[in-house]
């Protein structure tokens, strides 16, 4: 039992740490912007095209890794500026409907741009070491490794840098933080690409264990928002909690069930969730109830 | 009836009935408007939630898929009957209805929303892996519905009637429906929910009851739809398609009735038009809902009013 099992745990720990990357954009956003991102995913598929499209220019993973993050975060800013900007002080189910027409574009764009075949990327790290009395794939370990350290990372940017605690103050009280001289646009605009960012980030390091194809961001969007409910709306911690606990709980219950019972499994866990406690594990009482 | 429809909707629907009759109208067209049409009818039903009830809900097409493969199933065994085919949807989508209404109700915004995204969600993911209903392929090849013995809904003609008298009918619906005091404590509901409960009213209960009357008005949409196009798959439960009648319904102008008809009619031959033109038309659709939020938040014909404007930050918290 246990061989079986402790490498179905660690997949559900690396899968977990990406989907923690993708979930803390879209909370930040959210937070921020009270918006639900559609185009989240798009971002995070952009992301892993962006890694294509470098890796076929210079050959390297790691280079992709600096660049596909930061084109990502540009055309995040670009986005921002154009069309989320003037939403600003309307009903935040408007952009809801505007990130899904963006979202909308994006993958056809995607689709017409690369094509709608499947593609791979190659792990920059091959082979397998052993752990734990088995052998694992030394990418995966990777995988885990940077992201707990991204995570990190980005922890303490919130916590121990003036920039976090801006965005923090945002996400509590913009209007405040207008009153007291800070450019609130701007810090929104910059914290969306960051976000974007991040969703490359996780879409590029996935890709060697995933495959790469325009809807892949369909797929895990909704994956993505189901962390951010269960971590509490809003809530950085929560969200990483919420993936671990959703990487692992899939990768556990695919030892019991095919996968689209564990899709269902997952939903009913949601739905129980919302009617129960909406707020999720960490979320502050009666955010948008 | 003539206060329920002024006599300029009259003239509208005569026209309608009227249009198989110009010679310009071959079979292509008369499917296309009958696709029109029945969206325009499906965005309507929607609107009822959202634009009376400001309800957004995310899962439509869990409705409008169940009541697809109610035709399906009974078509598939041999059950013509097209009044059965609507009964069975009516009765499947309305248990559906009230099992979701029950818990996303008691929810409000985003909240309503995901709940109704993701138990349409279980829904698609039932449907698609269930070997019984034909996988992801769905249900294909059904034979055509049958009003009367001896009169099958096989002609283009009789299809495009067929969407003609739902919409007449489901119009006529609604706008009783949105008059009445129901309607009344709905948009009471949609201003200030805790008011109207101040004020004694079982907010819950109209909640539910608005999102079961619009469901089963999509499940019928979806029930006439499966007899046009004798196929039901799971692609009409995806949640991308819950978001194209939000879209229909945005195009058109929240809280108008007549507006999303227009707005699903629209996108409907805007899809068609573009696709026939270009294999990206999902940009232009995407870019021109942008463009319809940036500019146009009312609708594109300028109907009155959008979702209730407030602060932001009073938003969230």
């Amino acid at each position: 039992m246990a061989a079986v099992l402790l490498p179905q745990l660690l997949h559900g720990v690396v899968f977990g740490a990406g989907l923690g990357l993708l979930a803390l954009g879209l909370t930040v956003i959210f937070g921020l912007l009270g918006v639900m991102n559609f185009a989240h995913g798009e971002l995070f598929m952009f992301g892993a095209y962006a890694g294509i499209a470098v890796i076929s220019v210079t050959h390297s993973f790691w280079v992709a890794l600096i660049a596909a993050p930061l084109i990502v975060a540009a055309i995040g800013a670009v986005t921002e500026m154009a069309t989320l900007r003037p939403l600003y002080r309307r009903e935040p189910l408007y952009g809801l409907i505007m990130t899904f027409g963006l979202a909308l574009a994006f993958r056809e764009g995607a689709r017409q741009l690369f094509g709608g075949d499947m593609r791979r990327i190659l792990p920059p790290i091959e082979g397998s070491i052993p752990l734990l009395g088995m052998t694992y794939p030394k990418y995966r370990l990777f995988l885990l490794a940077i992201s707990s350290l991204l995570l990190l990372a980005i922890w303490l940017f919130f916590t121990r840098t003036r920039a976090g605690i801006v965005v923090r103050a945002a996400v509590q009280d913009a209007e405040m933080l207008d009153g007291l001289g800070v450019n609130v646009p701007r810090v929104f605009t910059l914290t969306f690409a960051g976000s974007a960012a991040l969703a490359a980030v996780a879409g590029l390091l996935l890709a060697p264990v995933f495959t790469v194809y325009p809807t892949m961001g369909v797929e895990v969007i909704l994956l993505a928002f189901i962390v951010v409910i269960l971590g509490g709306m809003g809530s950085l911690g929560g969200s990483v909690v919420a993936a671990f606990v959703i990487g692992i709980t899939q990768s556990l219950l695919t030892l019991w069930m095919n996968p689209q019972r564990v899709a269902i499994a997952i939903f009913g866990i949601m739905i129980v969730v919302l009617i129960v406690r909406p707020r999720g594990f960490f979320g502050r009482e009666g955010v948008l109830e | 009836m003539s206060s329920l429809l002024p006599w300029k909707g009259w003239v509208v629907f005569a026209a309608l009935a009227a249009l198989p009759l110009t010679p310009w109208m071959t079979k292509y067209h008369m499917l296309l408007a009958f696709d029109a049409l029945l969206f325009g009818a499906v965005a309507m039903s929607l609107d009822l939630l959202m634009g009376y009830a400001g309800l957004v809900s995310f899962g439509h097409a869990a409705f409008f898929g169940l009541g697809a493969y109610s035709t399906a199933v009974l078509l598939e065994r041999g059950i013509l009957s097209l009044w059965l085919c609507l009964g069975l949807a009516v009765v499947i989508v309305g248990a559906y209805a009230f099992v979701v209404g029950y818990f996303a109700t008691a929810r409000r915004g985003i909240y309503f929303a995901l709940l109704t995204l993701i138990f349409a969600e279980v829904v698609y993911t039932v449907f698609r892996y269930t070997q019984a209903f034909g996988g992801s392929d769905g249900i294909q090849g059904l034979p055509s519905p049958v009003i009367l013995p001896g009169v099958a809904l096989d002609t283009p003609i009789r299809i495009y009637y067929a969407v003609v008298l739902y919409l007449l009918l489901a119009y006529l619906a609604c706008r009783v429906l949105v008059r009445s005091h129901f309607g009344q404590v709905l948009v009471a509901i949609r201003e200030n929910e805790d008011r109207a409960r101040f004020l004694g009213y079982d907010v819950q209960r109209y909640k539910m009851g608005v999102c079961l009357i619009s469901a089963v008005l999509t499940g019928l949409a979806g029930a006439l739809y499966a007899g046009r196009a004798a196929y039901a798959t799971p692609d009409l439960m995806h949640w991308s398609i819950s978001g194209e009648f939000i879209i229909m319904v945005m195009i058109g102008g929240l809280g108008t009735l007549v507006g999303p008809i227009i707005g699903g009619a629209f996108f409907i031959l805007l899809q068609e038009k573009v696709s026939s033109y270009v294999q990206w038309y999902s940009i232009v659709i995407g870019v021109v809902l942008v463009l319809i939020v940036l500019f146009a938040p009312h609708g594109l014909l300028g109907f009155r009013r959008g979702l209730r404007a407030r602060p932001r930050r009073e938003a969230a918290g």
